[in-house]
């Protein structure tokens, strides 16, 4: 004789009847799962009463062990004839409250972890209902008594756990410990929840402080180590303070944590950085100390402060570029004994031949705008300024082998452009002696892989394009060419 | 000059600031109002003697001139993607942000701020797309452009971009000609007149749309301001004749259309001669490069002429309008010499007003659009060794808000940010700038700029510098001040960005 056996145990034919839907429905929801689709109307409409309807068997489910509970007591013990009739309701309850939520997560475009949880919290939760009902009435079964018992304590824990994953469905994740308060949340296991304050570009904190932190502090204080939960790679971090609390005290260098630990004895415990590291330097210290003297703000600008040590450098110093001045003497001095010969050429060949810059008098050819109307016989014509030219592009052009020697007179090349001309590996021999050759491009050319052992040689090259040639991913490449090939 | 071109440049020179500079060298010199006028002929339309002199023949006013100092870019393909981008979704990775997704946005992020759309109290948004570190250079940038971020490693990202506008037109015009308001030359336009073009047969400066909206500053964005007009802009279609009407009509062929030229050249002349109009020698120029341009232009723009492979590489559609199509052809226009190509993508304005501009949906397509042919293009520039000298530079007007839009207070059905002038992501890749890093920083929210901010007129200013100008000395006398890209505010080349 258990404890727990149902004084009145009737037919088990009309729960045997009951257990046909709970079938159907999970059929439903194994074929039919929710897909984040909205669907018809009438069913949403349907579905919207799943909200009300659901906490009828939440109540009668948690009422059953509270009449198994009183009903132990002599004075109580009526109310466990109830619980049998409580515990048949509940079960109808939870297949009405099941279905409708079917019908509201099929169509009411849901979907997600949440709320494929919470279905089956809900469907196994319809289940064990209908089973503690028949344990309740099986009086024939040798301890049916404990299983009772024990299938009750799964359902009363499931009906919490399904119910606090419907809630989080309808009131947002965090609807139970959004206004916890900030003192308890860690005891959960919750992160701070107010934003994080942010310091102003032009602050003296951004300017000044925050890069010494970053120098100086984030390795252990940072995104990736938290030690005793601070961070201080930001205003909003530092400000938030670890797990004892605030380290900076407004207004109060002297009584801050961080000032007091930054400025120990390198030898106390407490001090920072830890592990014989560098201590922060005088005007680092002395940094700090004036701005959180001055309000420890995130807003004070660079300019309100006075008498402050020079900055820290941060992670990139500016880098003032210099304007080179044009010195139409020098110039012209340089280009003596060429400028005939380029204007020359300017009024033969318009737009393809200029100075590289208005200082200079080093010559760009840009000989691929002429096309197939360019070749060998053109490229001679270039032959008196050949010295000067530096960058020279013959892309597309009709020049061959031909034209190699007058190429290779360009001593002081730096870049050479042959993409998709006749040329071959002929006039990539003849460029040995252009050794400030840095760029050379044979893209679309009868080049092969042979030419590469000569090009090792060139002592500048940094780029060689040999896109669409015989050269491949699967060419020897020399060391010495390793990284420069371009394909 | 004759007389008549004279009696304009007088009547030109008269404005406010030469009157301010006149009293300040004392009445005298009003008096002496002929030598007033004959100092401002001197000046208007030309550089004075500290500046550099662009000075061209009149009937070739696209020829080349070499830049001021030896430069590492010659020319730039300017991807600007209209609306603005949300930098919190494509570049600007911020976990923080993230975690603090649905909360309310803290009253700090608005006191003294203005929204297009947002009322109330804005929640927070964290970034709709999951990020991860890429390349050799280990950059952040979201799973929505995967192509792209297969080249990060030859990528200056500028994360500290601002702008000081907030609507779309003005923010548009500040970023293509260095001010807000109409009248400004484009930035194509001031490369053009400094550098000219190499490629005489083709427009130096070419504008090519991605169909959909064209942008909201409208032909300003390319227009050559107080510039002479013929270094304009040409904006060119994308499918058919590339120009309107430039074949020749059935029954005329190319000797008719010379003799007519001619004889409209002639005319042009003698109307010159009598008026002294400039913009007639710019129409006479104008017409001898269409003439040219018959020939090359037609053959530029067919992307047919390429490869299957090449075009399969870009994504590129049949026909029509459309960015990768339009990103093949730039690279063939960079090919022929031409200077300054710039395509305009549209759409990036994400609101979340409807489904179209919603991060949700929309926003997909928009990257979709752009992610494989702007990989395809440096991928191809690279390989044939154009990148060396050619910048390319991949941007918005202005960023977008670390908050969800909430249209008059209330929760829209897509989601959206609005409009962020105060910190966005722009990024160069090419010739002249440093590759594989990041430069400048957001706050943890993406907001605010905390580390290196850059102005547009700085990037200007770099670019500039890049193409081998100081910007102070690139500059066009109108309306008494030597007018330049950069404005007068000062602005600040990015040494650090430089290779």
């Amino acid at each position: 004789m258990t404890l727990w056996r149902s004084p009145g145990a009737g037919s088990n034919r009309p729960k045997l009847v009951l257990l046909s839907p709970i079938l159907l429905i999970l059929a439903l929801i194994a074929f039919f799962p929710p897909d984040g689709k909205e669907g018809a109307q009438l069913a949403q409409f349907i579905g919207r009463f799943h909200l009300p309807v659901v906490h009828f068997p939440i109540a009668l489910i948690l009422l059953v062990p509270v009449l198994e509970v009183a009903g132990r007591f002599e004075r109580f013990s009526y109310l466990r004839l109830s619980s049998g009739f409580v515990l048949g309701l509940a079960t109808m309850a939870a297949i009405v409250a099941a279905f409708l939520g079917w019908c509201l997560a099929r169509t009411g475009g849901y979907s997600g972890t949440l709320v494929t949880q919470h279905m089956w919290g809900g469907i196994t939760l319809t289940v064990i209902c209908w089973l503690c009902w028949m344990l309740h009435g099986w009086t024939t079964v040798p301890n049916a008594g404990k299983y009772y018992a024990a299938v009750l304590t799964v359902g009363v824990l499931l009906v919490s756990w399904t119910g606090y994953r419907g809630g989080q469905i309808s009131q947002g994740e965090d609807h139970l410990t959004e206004y916890m308060p900030s003192a308890l949340r860690p005891a959960f296991g919750l992160p701070d929840n107010t934003p994080l304050v942010q310091a102003t570009a032009d602050s003296f904190y951004v300017a000044r402080v925050q890069p010494i932190f970053t120098e100086r502090c984030v390795t252990c204080h940072g995104p990736t180590k938290q030690k005793s939960g601070l961070r201080l790679d930001s205003y909003g971090w530092l400000m938030r303070g670890g797990k004892h609390g605030a380290v900076v005290a407004v207004g109060n260098a002297q009584g801050s944590d961080l000032f007091r630990r930054v400025t120990l004895s390198p030898d106390h415990d407490d001090f920072m950085p830890k592990g014989k590291k560098q201590p922060l330097s005088p005007d680092q210290l002395k940094l700090i100390g004036l701005w959180i003297g001055a309000g420890a703000s995130g807003t004070l600008p660079l300019s309100a402060m006075k008498d402050i040590p020079a900055g820290n450098s941060i992670a990139t110093a500016p880098i003032q570029v210099s304007f080179p001045e044009v010195d139409p003497a020098a110039v012209a001095k340089a280009r003596e004994g060429l400028a005939a010969a380029v204007a020359k050429l300017q009024s033969e060949y318009p737009n393809i031949l200029d100075y590289e810059s208005r200082g200079s008098a080093d010559l760009v050819l840009s000989a691929s705008l002429l096309g197939p109307r360019f070749g060998d016989s053109d490229l001679l014509a270039f032959a008196p300024v050949a010295d000067h030219i530096t960058v020279a592009d013959f892309s597309r052009t009709a020049i061959t082998d031909h034209a190699a020697s007058t190429i290779a007179a360009m001593k002081h090349v730096r870049v050479l452009r042959f993409g998709q001309t006749k040329i071959t590996d002929a006039t990539l021999k003849a460029l040995n002696g252009c050794d400030q050759l840095q760029s050379l491009n044979v893209y679309g050319t009868g080049v092969t892989a042979a030419a590469l052992p000569l090009l090792e040689k060139l002592p500048k090259l940094e780029h060689f394009y040999a896109g669409q040639t015989a050269i491949s991913s699967g060419s020897s490449v020399p060391r010495g060419l390793a990284g420069k090939l371009v394909l | 000059m004759n007389s008549s071109e004279l009696q304009m440049a007088i009547l030109q020179a008269q404005t406010r600031r030469h009157f301010l500079r006149s009293i300040g060298s004392g009445m005298g010199s009003l008096v002496f109002g002929a030598s007033l006028a004959k100092y401002a002929v001197a000046s208007e339309g030309h550089a004075d003697e500290s500046n550099l002199s662009f000075a061209r023949d009149a009937t070739t006013p696209l020829s080349v001139l070499p830049p001021q100092f030896p430069a590492k870019v010659r020319r730039v393909i300017y991807l600007h993607m209209a609306g603005a981008p949300s930098q919190l979704e494509l570049y600007d990775y911020k976990p923080e942000l993230k975690r603090l997704d649905g909360q309310d946005c803290p009253a700090s992020f608005l006191a003294g701020k203005r929204f297009a759309f947002i009322s109330g109290v804005p929640k927070l948004l964290g970034s709709q797309y999951p990020f991860k570190q890429v390349g050799q250079s280990g950059q952040w940038i979201s799973d929505r452009l995967p192509h792209i971020a297969e080249h990060v490693d030859d990528i200056c990202f500028i994360k500290s971009m601002r702008t000081d506008q907030f609507n779309h037109a003005p923010a548009q015009l500040l970023v293509q000609t260095g001010n807000p308001r109409l009248g400004y030359a484009s930035f194509g336009s001031w490369v053009l007149y400094g550098l000219g073009t190499e490629n005489q047969n083709l427009p130096g400066f070419i504008v090519l749309l991605s169909g959909g909206k064209s942008p909201d500053g409208g032909k300003q964005l390319w227009g050559s301001g107080f510039l002479p007009s013929v270094y304009q802009g040409v904006q060119c279609r994308s499918h058919g004749e590339p120009v309107l009407y430039l074949n020749n009509p059935p029954g005329v062929d190319r000797n008719l259309r010379r003799t007519m030229l001619d004889a409209i050249d002639d005319i042009d002349r003698q109307t010159h001669a009598e008026f002294g109009n400039p913009e007639t020698v710019t129409r006479i120029a104008q017409y001898e490069m269409a003439f040219r341009m018959q020939m090359d232009a037609t053959d530029a723009m067919d992307i047919n002429k390429e490869p299957e492979s090449v075009r399969a590489r870009y994504g590129c559609k049949p026909s029509g309008a459309d960015f990768a199509n339009n990103c093949l052809v730039a690279r063939r226009l960079a090919e022929r010499g031409v200077r300054f190509i710039q395509l305009y993508h549209w759409g990036w304005d994400s609101h979340g007003a409807d489904a179209k501009e919603a991060l949700n949906l929309g926003f997909n397509d928009r990257c979709r659009e752009v992610d494989q042919p702007t990989a395809a293009l440096l991928a191809d520039l690279k390989e044939r060794g154009l990148l060396e000298d050619t910048l390319v530079v991949w941007g918005g007007e202005f960023g977008r808000t670390p908050m969800r839009e909430n249209r008059n207070g209330q929760e829209m059905k897509y989601i959206g940010r609005d409009h962020n002038p105060g910190a966005f992501t722009t990024w160069l890749a090419g010739g002249g700038v440093k590759h594989g890093i990041t430069y400048g920083q957001t706050d943890e929210m993406g907001y605010e700029i905390v580390q290196d901010p850059v102005d547009i007129r700085d990037l200007h200013a770099s670019m500039l510098y890049m193409l081998g100008f100081d910007h102070h000395k690139l500059t066009y006398s109108f309306q008494g001040l030597e007018q330049k890209l950069t404005s007068v505010k000062p602005a600040r080349v990015i040494g650090e960005i430089l290779a």
